[in-house]
């Protein structure tokens, strides 16, 4: 008995000798074959079926195993499909040993007690930027590492602005967007398409203009929440924006946006691969707060996590896992195939340095904010779909906008 | 109504002529085995229901009754409440609107689907050129993932830039707002939600009419009845079985149908297209923090509602078989 | 047969396929238009400026799945009918003392929530090893038939007179020779219409095959179309492509069926 405990003592502290060794060395030594002491197969799920296994990120899962000395079988799930998926694996007792996850997911996980907090698996966040790991934090924990981040801002079309005779320069408040509109639409032009859409999606589109107005998620109904819902009902009486934005997802209104007669569409970081293909000439501007300067706009992007495991020796090569993939080569070519801005300051820079088109976009992603930060945690997706069922009650005139807002706080409580 | 169902199969079986009194033995093993053939040949659907439906009937019936957070859905441990939840779910504001839009929703789908599904049954039984592939290119729709068929619907039915606006508006009518108008929304749904039970109407009723004997009608049309009242007098009643179970199933499948409203419209706007079976959804898996409890609970007066609807199926059975 | 067809019937017939098939063809019409031209108002009515890029995404990687999804649908025909047929007969023609209550729980089992039914699945087979193979998706795709198969057989089987079992019995024919001589030929129909909707309901199944074959590499074609779906961007031409790639030879073998089922009945299966 006792010797048997003080061998496996001494293998723990060997491993996490071999551990803190093989963090230090990061991902680039495994030749010498020591990081195979911990073997087997370890699985890892993500949010990106839209990468088989010849792609570049699966490639990339499989070489960050095989360094870790272990074997990875990957899976992508539907990203909606997923965190039901964690939840049913954690309560059957398979949780993946690394999972990636939507951020605004994380708190409900860890609330769940899914994952492990990055105290108890030794992961390193400190190279991070604070306002996107916030949205992994709960009570002081954290329970993963962003991998990537992307947020929202106002992509513009140069023909329509010209001909309108709007310069995007001079976007810089709620009234400077207004006027825009109008010249637009006296140009005969369509003038603004989002999405508004009765999900987590319609939120996220929201949240600029709701946090540019300077309300706060803890007030639905303060006057400056419910002017931010009025400026999007306003728009669609006024015909600046299209009646179908209350059905849109972000991709709905691209594709309409795509089609060229639209002035401005809201979209986000990962359309920039698309927005080449466009047929004509664009440019990005920040969703502009009401009275000036950039509104936060809320983060979105995934975090990796260490699902809770009853054996807890499997950390030790998930956390090598995740060190090889946040490390800095590789958040550079993962953010780079997902079209995200990376969650590190180096990193930022040297993307920017590639790609000085991204500058907009690191800029505002350092003005974002997560959904689920200023300890909100688990009381935000509650709020939210108090605030995505006002916003489409408002938009489809079937609630005044202060109706519509007050009734969601009440809910929301 | 118990001693019905026991005596009248009895009955039946009693009044079954076994005349064959030259091997007596046999006869009576027949009785014995009869009783055992009978549940011999359902052995392997009680095994499969047994097998794969009680745990998740239990389940769900389990997370009615709990006080689910998510932590307690992974940790197993939550407390009883009783019918906590479902008296919180009748309590909510939307629960009214649901029922109601779920009533109307299912009443309103059934008639169509079914109306419609008879008349191309009637259409396609008279053998012209083409009818057997022209049926069977009916049934495409049903090949179609949800997913597709809902959003191609959406699609066309887009306020902006869909085919059915282009349409109206070319002919000189103002576009609707089908999805996105809180007076639309629920129609627009229906809409789709009939195109896709058709072509189950179709088929059903369909090979319903191949069972009634084609003699039947030839004695009809001598005594000179006309094709409507033939419909009505011979075809009518004697599809009443098949239309029966149609509607039963249909009633079913009508009340679980969610993926195409979420798909659609999510419900809205402003639950004006929420239905018991959208909002089970919405609560259970909706948003990001599930709340499986009252989810669990709407599911499941959804299913004492079907429950209702079977006993009443059983009974009008029963009945039609007692006159019959 | 012995008339000749009026040719307004088949005009008819053509025009309200035409009307029935138009959401369909407009999926067709999607799949062939760039993202640019997408939202277009009005929209196009015809492919006119047509990409062939969604085809080209799905050709090269999708293809693989569509014969999962053809065992699949085969499978769950197969043992739905093996299931359905005798619990028909049984509940038709033999009656057990219990019939009302096993109605009352197909009636039950039909209305529990597909994921609810996906999550029990899941338990289960997770301890049984049964993740990802393809027999563990047929017997959780025939959930979905089976209690539509039993009720279905059992409304036609009922309908099936009693005088000719009876005459199988005075030749001496137990149950088991009466239902597979007599009462299984007579129900070609009815095994047809369960037959097709259990292949249809497995093709076309999501839920199952996402909780149950989601990470294996025995995946379905409806999980293929995921593929196109990602976090915040969908490719729609793609998605519209592969649910045309799908059903186009699912679609081939509903027509065939079909004709099968006319002839079946006019070849004389239910004339006495």
């Amino acid at each position: 008995m006792t010797s048997s405990g003080t061998s496996q003592r001494a293998l723990g502290v060997a491993l996490a000798a071999l551990v803190a060794v093989g963090g230090a060395a990061g991902c680039s030594s495994s030749s010498d074959g020591t990081a195979g002491a911990a073997g087997g197969t370890y699985t890892i799920w993500d949010p990106y079926p839209q990468f088989d296994g010849s792609s570049d990120w699966v490639k990339l899962l499989t070489k960050c195993g095989t360094d870790a000395g272990v074997t990875v079988t990957r899976t992508g799930y539907d990203t909606t499909d997923l965190t039901n998926k964690a939840l049913l694996a954690a309560q059957q007792g398979n949780s993946p040993d690394v999972l990636i996850v939507d951020n605004p997911v994380v708190s409900t996980l860890a609330e769940a007690g899914v994952l492990s907090a990055t105290e108890e698996t030794k992961l390193d966040t400190s190279a991070m930027e604070p306002n996107l790991l916030g949205a992994g934090q709960i009570d002081g924990k954290t329970y993963g590492v962003p991998i990537g981040a992307n947020t929202l801002a106002l992509y513009y079309n140069k023909k329509v602005l010209d001909a309108a005779g709007v310069d995007p320069a001079s976007i810089t408040d709620w009234a400077a967007l207004n006027a825009a509109l109008t010249k637009v639409a006296a140009a005969g032009k369509k003038g603004i398409t989002f999405s508004a859409i009765g999900t987590e999606e319609g939120s996220f589109q929201f949240l600029p203009w709701f946090w540019g107005s300077g309300a706060q998620l803890t007030a639905l109904d303060s006057p400056q929440g419910v002017a931010a819902v009025s400026l999007w009902t306003d728009w669609l009486k006024q015909g600046h924006a299209p009646n179908s934005v209350i059905n849109n997802t972000q991709t709905t209104s691209w594709q309409e946006f795509a089609s060229g007669d639209y002035a401005f569409a809201e979209n986000g970081t990962w359309q920039l691969a698309n927005a080449k293909k466009l047929g004509f000439e664009y440019g990005i501007i920040a969703i502009p707060a009401r009275d000036g300067g950039t509104a936060p706009a809320p983060t979105g992007g995934e975090f990796v996590t260490l699902p809770v495991q009853k054996k807890t020796d499997r950390y030790a090569a998930s956390q090598k896992i995740v060190n090889c993939l946040t490390s800095n080569d590789n958040l550079l070519a993962t953010d780079t195939t997902l079209s995200y801005i990376a969650p590190t300051a180096v990193v930022q820079t040297t993307q920017v340095a590639q790609n000085p088109e991204l500058k907009v976009w690191v800029d505002a992603v350092k003005a974002a904010k997560g959904r689920t930060g200023d300890n909100l945690g688990t009381k935000y997706p509650k709020i939210s779909e108090q605030l995505w069922k006002a916003v489409q009650a408002a938009l489809s005139g079937s609630k005044t906008p202060q109706a519509a807002m007050t009734e969601a706080q009440s809910a929301a409580k | 109504m118990n001693t019905a169902t026991q005596t009248a199969p009895r009955d039946r079986g009693a009044s079954t002529p076994t005349p064959s009194r030259a091997r007596p033995g046999h006869r009576r093993a027949g009785g014995g085995t009869g009783r055992w053939a009978a549940w011999a040949f359902l052995l392997p659907l009680a095994a499969y229901l047994l097998a794969f439906y009680a745990y998740p009937l239990y389940r769900n019936l389990d997370l009615s009754l709990r006080d689910y957070t998510v932590r307690s859905f992974v940790q197993g441990d939550a407390p009883f409440i009783g019918l906590t939840n479902f008296r919180q779910v009748v309590g909510d504001p939307t629960f009214v609107p649901a029922l109601t839009h779920t009533v109307v929703f299912t009443a309103a789908s059934l008639v169509c689907q079914f109306g419609i599904g008879m008349a191309l049954a009637v259409f396609f039984h008279q053998h012209f050129r083409l009818s057997a592939t022209l049926r069977a290119l009916f049934l495409v729709p049903w090949l179609l993932p949800l997913i597709v068929s809902a959003s191609t619907w959406s699609w066309m039915l887009n306020s902006e830039a869909g085919v059915v606006n282009a349409l109206l508006r070319s002919l000189g009518f103002g576009s609707v707002n089908w999805l996105t108008s809180p007076d639309w929304s629920l129609v627009s749904v229906i809409i789709a939600n009939v195109w896709i039970g058709i072509p189950f109407n179709l088929v059903l009723l369909y090979s319903g009419l191949q069972g009634i004997p084609p003699q039947i009608y030839e004695a009809a049309a001598l005594d000179g009845t006309t094709g409507w009242q033939r419909f009505w007098r011979l075809t009518f009643p004697l599809l009443r079985p098949v239309s029966a179970i149609t509607l039963l199933l249909g009633l079913v499948y009508t009340l679980k149908v969610f993926d195409i409203i979420w798909i659609m419209t999510k419900g809205g706007p402003a639950d004006s297209s929420t239905t018991l079976a959208t909002w089970s959804y919405q609560l259970g898996f909706g948003s990001l923090l599930p709340q499986f409890g009252p989810g669990a609970a709407v599911g499941n007066l959804l299913i004492v509602a079907a429950v209702a609807f079977g006993l009443v199926y059983i009974r009008v059975q029963r009945r039609q078989g007692g006159t019959a | 047969m012995r008339r000749t067809t009026p040719w307004w019937k088949t005009g008819l017939g053509l025009v309200l396929t035409a009307l029935m098939l138009f959401p369909v063809y407009w999926m067709v019409n999607v799949s062939f238009t760039p993202d640019e031209d997408m939202r277009k108002s009005p929209p196009d009515w015809f492919p006119v400026h047509g990409t062939l890029d969604g085809y080209r995404a799905v050709l090269g990687q999708q293809l693989p799945y569509l014969g999962t999804s053809l065992l699949v649908g085969l499978g769950t025909v197969a043992l739905t009918l093996a299931i359905a047929a005798p619990a028909g007969y049984s509940l038709a023609k033999l009656r057990p003392a219990g019939a009302g209550v096993v109605n009352f729980v197909l009636l039950v089992a039909q209305m529990i929530p597909g994921i609810i039914m996906a999550m029990g699945f899941y338990a289960i087979y997770l301890n049984l090893g049964m993740l990802n193979t393809l027999p563990g998706l047929v017997v959780a795709d025939a959930t979905i038939a089976v209690p539509f198969g039993v009720l279905i057989y059992q409304a036609f089987m009922s309908a099936i007179p009693e005088e000719m079992t009876q005459a199988a019995t005075v030749d001496g024919a137990g149950p088991l020779r009466s239902f597979w001589s007599i009462i299984l030929p007579v129900s070609r129909n009815a095994s047809i219409t369960v037959g097709l909707f259990a292949f249809l309901w497995a093709w076309s199944d999501f839920v199952f095959a996402s909780t149950l074959n989601g990470g294996g590499s025995l995946r379905p074609i409806t999980l293929g179309i995921y593929q196109y779906i990602g976090n915040n961007n969908q490719q729609w031409n793609a998605i519209m492509a592969t649910a045309v790639v799908a059903s186009v030879p699912a679609a081939v073998l509903l027509v065939v069926a079909q004709r099968y089922i006319a002839t079946g009945v006019t070849s004389g299966a239910v004339k006495d």
